[in-house]
Parts: structure tokens; sequence; C-alpha cells
């Protein structure tokens, strides 16, 4: 047994790596740009502006890497050629998505670029020349250092560095119409700037295969999650393991009442309608929790959100959310109340569901075993009913319904976003919902990493309740 | 030694297990009077444009006759998605297809086992060949669409004093086309459930939504059972390291909260097509039947027919799926038929959060604009269709699990 627990719990490593690597992939091959509207600066900074501040955002949050492995140390002289050509489009068939996709993969490949931009400064075609130059003022800026364990004080100050190194080769880009001498001055310039920092940008094979595999986002996201950074929420900026910690205790709260009062209600009611079977008051039972359990959640939460809480015809309740506004000025005894009282719909509806699925396990459970020989003959030694209802079928029954507690552990924390969006409680399916249409990365990341790992807790634990209450599973 | 020919007739006596489990269901009241029900809403659900169109079955202006609503049947302009053009395929060549396949069945019962299965199989085939090509053939070719819009043509007409006749189906409507001068409407005779905020008739979205809901449902599912058996029987048959493996993967795939990667899947795929969710809905459900045909397979494995099979000289694959698989089909017939319920739930669950395919006319979608609107009609309908489809689905499902139980035989 503890050699088995043991190994599942060793097992449990590999399938995290697994899981975060199937969500991140999910969420990384997936279209849409993420974060492009919060970067966006409005309407008074100009389209030059727009793009530098759009390109430092995707570096915060590793979006210019490639997704899984990085082979960018490959490209070759004339395929940036290419597509420097077609990002301007100067054989002027290119198609705007064309332009937009190779501009933006022009952008992405940052340092990887320099050295092949060099190049291409001694181009036979001068219009090339003037990409090549335009493009190095981008591709030559170097990553802010942007470590929140470290020091903060150096980083800064290696920032600031870094900064101004990168302001100085800022400008020196040149347009169309500039003198012939300018431009020759420009390319002067670049020249003895990359004879300086060649090193920076030519790869050895040992330099190689490190940024094959670890100039990557993937890489860089288990970094931080090995020391407990999810990042930061491109929404608020705020790191977002702290804003799921804080959703964690809304949800929780409503769904592990719900499950404990489900459990409450379910068990008895099985059981009563075991011992009952075939009598009218069991077919009562069955059709009822059969119609539960046909309702989909969001319509029961809809008609009880509209029949007692929007009054229509009575307002008994609130509207929604977790507690009022002015919970400041309650008393500890009246916020609870505050609080029980809005959550009596979302519970209810809840409760709902899960008491429909668990009764009729309940039901299914001790009709299997009643029919068990040694319940016969516990009745035949002469026991009365009670005691060999409750003392040998329901304890035998229950197993079943007492393991579905480890499978319940994901839907106690994931909550349900149904519920959740219907009576605006800001939990943790909210905060996915809200997450998932800002396309906040991060966030989404790290409330499915969280749910995830509360799940494959659960499941380890039910599969070890299995063998702790039935004594005739062994795993050695 | 008896000969041939009375061997046959033995065997045509014996009863095939497919028969048994059906004599089991039918004798079930419940489940038949729901699978009855249930056919009653497919057909539906495949007749619906007669019931709801806005174009007239007959249009006679000046002497001259035209059937409009004919021509929209294949018209892909008007019924934009494939789903809807593929169920009017069906409604146009059921006169033929289904008396044929009953015909087939009732014309084979007396046959031997063998015999009589591939005579079904035949039949069976070359319906849906019928079917597919005709499918295939309108999807093939570009429609001309004609953009009237015949009752306010008619009312056109009549002012300027001309004569029209035309009969109209009993719902007048598209289920897509707006109109702003009609929106939130209450219940009327013209619009028994009213209009919802653009002006569509209710009535006739909530009809169209059973398309919607019976494709994804069956699809998601015909999906993930496939992959699911796939999965499983390799798991199962060849156990040992390929075993472990893929149930490394299964247990991976469980640990994520499915709704979740459900919902995020979907929000992270612009212009969602139903043809999407069908498919997320499968990438996240197939483990269920994978673990199932795996247990069966684990189980079948062992026994001896398989031993004989082996011996017999057969090839893997034909062991795989002709020997054990048939044996272990049972369970997942189940889980499949409780799967389209849950995967109906799940489709409508996606579009009341506005996350399903928002150019076709869900149950979800119109739940939703009743909780934004307020308006009762435009909850309780489409929670109502949803609530009998599914469980429907569950009393048909309940019925095909006790019948497969041999404890409960009657």
């Amino acid at each position: 047994m503890i050699q088995y627990t043991i190994k599942r719990l060793l097992l449990t490593i590999p399938t995290f790596f697994a899981i975060s690597l199937i969500i991140f992939l999910v969420l990384n091959v997936a279209p849409g740009k993420p974060g492009a509207q919060s970067s966006g600066q409005g309407e008074s900074t100009t389209g030059q502006e727009q793009k530098e501040s759009y390109r430092i955002f995707k570096e915060q949050f590793n979006l210019d890497r490639p997704i899984l492995l990085n082979t960018r140390f490959n490209l070759d002289t004339a395929e940036v050629r290419e597509m420097l050509a077609i990002s301007s489009n100067l054989s002027g068939e290119e198609g705007a998505r064309e332009r937009i996709e190779a501009s933006d993969d022009l952008d992405d490949y940052g340092n990887y670029l320099v050295q092949h931009l060099l190049v291409l400064l001694d181009d036979a075609d001068p219009e090339i020349r003037r990409l090549a130059a335009n493009q190095l003022t981008a591709a030559s800026q170097s990553r802010f250092v942007n470590d929140r364990r470290g020091d903060a004080e150096a980083a800064r100050e290696q920032n600031r560095e870094i900064g101004k190194a990168n302001d100085l080769v800022k400008t020196w880009g040149y347009t169309a119409d500039a003198p012939d001498a300018d431009k020759l001055a420009i390319h002067k310039q670049w020249k003895d700037w990359y004879s300086k920092n060649e090193e920076t940008y030519v790869y050895s094979a040992g330099e190689k295969l490190s940024i094959f595999f670890t100039d990557t986002r993937f890489f860089k996201y288990w970094d931080n999650l090995l020391h407990l950074d999810f990042g930061v929420s491109t929404v608020d900026r705020k790191p977002v393991l702290d804003t799921v910690l804080s959703k964690l205790k809304y949800s929780l709260s409503l769904t592990t009442t719900a499950v404990i009062l489900a459990y409450i209600i379910a068990v008895p009611t099985g059981i009563f309608s075991a011992v009952k079977q075939g009598k009218p008051i069991d077919s009562v039972i069955t059709v009822l929790l059969f119609v539960m359990y046909s309702l989909p959640t969001f319509f029961t939460g809809t008609v009880l959100l509209k029949l007692l809480s929007e009054g229509d015809p009575v307002a008994w309740f609130p509207t929604g959310n977790f507690q009022s506004m002015d919970v400041g000025a309650m008393t500890t005894w009246q916020s609870t109340k505050d609080i029980v009282w809005h959550l009596i719909l979302p519970i209810a509806t809840y409760t709902s569901t899960a008491l429909a699925a668990l009764s009729r396990y309940a039901r299914t459970g001790v009709i299997d075993v009643i029919r068990a020989d040694y319940i016969r003959t516990a009745r035949a030694k002469g026991l009365s009913e009670p005691v060999v209802i409750l003392k040998h079928a329901v304890r035998n029954g229950m197993i079943p319904v007492l393991t579905l507690l480890g499978g319940l552990l994901p839907t106690l924390v994931a909550g349900s976003v149904v519920i959740e969006v219907i009576f605006n409680i800001p939990g943790m399916g909210q905060f996915l919902f809200s997450s998932i249409n800002l396309r906040d990365y991060n966030a989404v990341m790290a409330v499915l990493l969280a749910s995830s790992s509360l799940a494959l807790m659960g499941i380890l634990l039910s599969d070890l309740s299995y063998a702790l209450v039935d004594p005739r599973i062994s795993f050695d | 030694m008896t000969n041939p020919q009375e061997e046959a007739v033995e065997h045509a006596e014996d009863p095939t297990y497919g028969e048994i489990v059906w004599g089991q269901f039918r004798k079930r009241k419940i489940g038949m009077t729901s699978l009855y029900a249930l056919l009653a809403l497919i057909a539906l659900a495949v007749f619906v444009p007669i019931l709801a169109s806005n174009k007239p079955f007959i249009w006679i202006v000046a002497g001259e006759t035209s059937s409009p609503w004919l021509a929209s049947l294949f018209d892909r302009n008007f019924y934009e998605n494939a789903v809807d053009i593929f169920f009017n395929v069906l409604m146009v060549t059921s006169p033929i297809v289904v008396p044929g396949i009953i015909w087939r069945f009732k014309s084979t019962a007396g046959l031997p086992g063998d015999e009589k299965k591939s005579k079904r199989l035949i039949g069976i085939f070359l319906a849906l060949g019928l079917i597919l090509s005709l499918f295939g053939g309108v999807m093939a070719f570009p429609s001309q669409s004609e953009k009237t819009v015949y009752p306010r043509m008619e009312q056109k007409l009549l002012d300027q004093g001309e004569a029209v006749t035309a009969v109209y189906p009993l719902l007048p409507y598209s289920f897509r086309d707006t109109n702003v001068r009609e929106s939130r409407l209450g219940s009327s005779f013209a619009h028994p459930l009213g209009t919802d905020s653009a002006g569509r008739d209710v009535m006739t979205r909530l009809v169209f939504g059973t398309r919607i809901s019976l494709t994804i449902g069956v699809f998601a599912v015909a999906i993930y059972i496939t992959i699911g058996i796939v999965v499983g029987a390799v798991a199962g048959f060849y156990g040992g390291r390929v075993d472990s493996a893929i149930q490394r993967v299964i247990e991976v795939v469980i640990c994520i909260p499915s709704l979740f990667l459900i919902l995020t899947m979907a929000a992270f795929i612009e212009d969602r097509s139903i043809f999407h969710i069908m498919f997320i809905i499968a990438i996240v459900r197939w483990t269920g039947p994978a673990r199932l045909v795996r247990a069966e397979f684990l189980r079948l494995r062992r026994l001896d027919f398989v031993a004989a099979a082996e011996a017999a000289g057969y090839g893997t694959r034909h062991i795989i799926f002709r020997e054990i698989l048939p044996n272990a089909i049972g369970p997942v017939l189940v889980s499949a038929t409780f799967g389209v319920a849950s995967a109906i739930l799940v489709e409508s669950t996606m579009s009341f959060l506005g996350l399903g395919d928002i150019t076709v006319p869900s149950w979800g979608q119109i739940l939703n604009s009743g909780r934004t609107t307020g308006v009762w009609t435009l909850i309780l309908a489409p929670g109502f269709a949803i609530f009998l489809t599914v469980s429907l689905l569950n009393l048909v499902g309940e019925g095909v699990r006790d019948a497969l139980d041999p404890k409960l035989r009657k």
C-alpha cells in the first residue's frame, strides 16, 4: 500500500508536466492575438510608437518566442530578404494578410535577424538595403531583464543600461529620400556596432542547442512555474496566482456547501427509495430525481433567479453577487447572514444538479447489495430491518457513492462556470470565463493548471480511498 | 451428419445477440415510448421546412406558377449551413429510403444469420450512398440564390392590385432573417412564442434548433466513440507497455476539468462553426468509451474464443474488430446514448455562454437571450425543448442498459 502510494505520488509529476504541456499547446496554437487590445494606447500615439509598445508587450509575456522548439538560429539570409520584400510589398502583388504575417514574423525574430540584416546592408537592391537598416533598429533591441524573483534594484539598474543602448540604435534608420551620404554613414555605423557586438549575434553549436530548447515560450513558462510564478495578467498586470487564490474561496464556499447538502439529502433519499423499491413512493422519487437530472443547470438557475429575485413574481433574494456592497459596515454575524442570503439560490441550483446524480447512485448501490446473500442471512438471523439496512446494506452500498467524491473534486474546485456567470459570483469559473474572452493567457493557464492539479490530487485520493474503504481491493 | 440445409434452418431460429437485446428492449414500455417520441423528434428535425419557411409552397402571379419553397431547399445561400442542406436531402429522399429500409428488414426476417446481416447491410449502404451522393452533389454545385422576401413581395403586389395566390407553411418565417419592426412581440396567433429582440420568430428558431442539437449530439458522440473504441481496443488487446502508455494519456486528459477545457478551446477559435463544437466535445470526451472498451477487452482477451480465433490463423485486425469488439460493444452503446444527451447539454451550455456557433439557431442561445431580456417564453420554451430531448435520450439509454443486463431479463 505504501509502495503504491509512493509510486502514485511520483507519477503525478510527469502527469502534471503533460497536463501543462497540453493546456499550453491548446492555448498557444489557437489563433487570435493575445493582449492586442490592451496594448493599443489610444489614438494619440503614432503607428510607430504603438508598434514599439506592442513589441515590448510581446517581449514581456514571451509572446515573441516560438512555442515549443526554437529553430530561429537556422534562418538564412535569402529567407530574411524574401520576408523583407514581402512585408514592404516590393513586388506590388502581396496580399494584406501575407504582408502583416511577414512583418509580424520579422518583429518576432528579433535578435536572430541581426547577422542576416548586416549582410543585406550590402544588397544590390537599394530598397532592401534601406529595409534592412530600418529593421535593424528593431532587431538590435536587447531584451529587458524581466525577473520578478531576483534583486529588484539591480534589475532596474541593468534595465536602465539596456534601455540606454537600445535608445542609441533605435534612431539609426533612414527614409528612402535621404541623401546617399547619410545612408552610407548609417551603414558604416551599423557595421562598426556589429563588429563590437558580434559575439552576441553569432551562435556556437552549444548555444544553438540551448536556444533550441530553452529560448521558447514553454520553457520560460515552466522555468517561472518552478518558482511558483504563474506570470502576471495581461489585463491588470497583477500576479495571476494571487487572483486565482482569492477567487478560490468564493467557488469553494459555494460548491462545498452545495455538495455537502447534496450528500445529506441524496444518500437518505436513495436508501429510502431503494428500500421501498417498486412501491408508488419509489416511482414518485425516481421520476422527480429524473426530472432534476435532465434539467440543464443554466435553465434551473435562470428560472430561479427570475422567479425569486427579479420580482417576477417575488424578489426575496438578491439578483447576484457574493455579498452586499456595504459589507464593511457589518458585524461578522450580519455579513455571514448576508453571504448566506446571497448564496441560497446558487447553492439550490448546484445542489439540485448534484443531488439527482448522487441519489441515483445511492439507490442503485443499495439495490445491488440488498439482493446479496449476506443480507438474506442477516434477515434469517432475526436482525431487525433497520439494522439489516443501515448496518449491512448501506455500508457496502455506499462504497461507490463515497468514491464518487474524489471524482467530484475537480468540479468542486472548478465551481460551476454557468452558475457563477448567472448569479454573478466572482469565483474561478467566472474569472476563467472573463479571462478567455479577454485572451488573458497567463490567467487562463493558471486557472486550468490550478484546477487540474487539484483534480489530480482528487483522483489520487479517490483511488487510495477505494483501498481503505473496501478491504477486498489490494494494490500490492 | 445433418445436411447443410437443415443446419441453416436451425441457425435461422437462433436469435442473434442484437435480436435478443431488441426483444428485451421492446418489452420495456417506458423505453419504447421514449424511442417513439425520439423518432418523432428526429422526424420533426427532418421535416421542419414543411412547418416553417418564409418561401411559399405555391406562388401564382399573373398565371405563372412556381414553388419557391422547393427551389429553396437546396439553395446554399438560403440554408447557409451544411447541416440544414443535409437534413433537407434526408427529407426529400425519405419517401424512398425509409420504406426501402423497412422492406429490407421485413423481407430478410426468415433468412439465416449471415445472409440476413449482409442483405440488410447492402440495403443500408445503398440508402446512405443515395443520401451522401445527393448531398455531395448539392454542396459541389454553386446555387443561384434569389433574394425575394415573399411575404413583403405579396403585400406589394396586392397593393398594386395584382392577383396573387401564395400558400405558405404554418410558420411563414425564416429562422435567420431579422425584422426590427416586429422585435420583442409577445405570444400571438401569428407568433405562438413571440419574437426575439431581432424580430425573429421564436417558434421557428426553436424547431430549427432541433436540427442543430441532434446533429451536434449524434456526431460528437460518433467521433469520440470511434476514437475511444480504437484507443481502448489497442490498449486492452496489447496490454503491457502500450496499455500503460495509453492509460497515462487518459489520466492526463481526465484531470483537466472538461467544461473549462471545452470553453477555453471554443473561445480561442475564431468563427466557430458547429463542426468545431463537435470536435471540441469529442476531443475532451473520448476517454470515457476508451476506458470502457479497454476494460472489456482486458476481460475478453483471455477467453477461449479469442484463443480459438488465433489458433485458426485470423489476423490481429480480424480478431480485434470481428471477434472481440462485437462482444464488447454493449456498454459502449449505453454510454453512447447517455453521451448524446450530455453532448446536447454541453452544446447548449456553450451557446448559453455565447461560446457556440452564433450563426445557427441554438436552444442555449435562445435561452440566453431570454435571460438578458427577461422574457418568460424565451426562457421556458428552449428550456423545455432541451429538457424533453435530454430526458428522452436518457430514458432510451436506461432502456438499452436494462435490456443488455442479463440479470434483468424479462
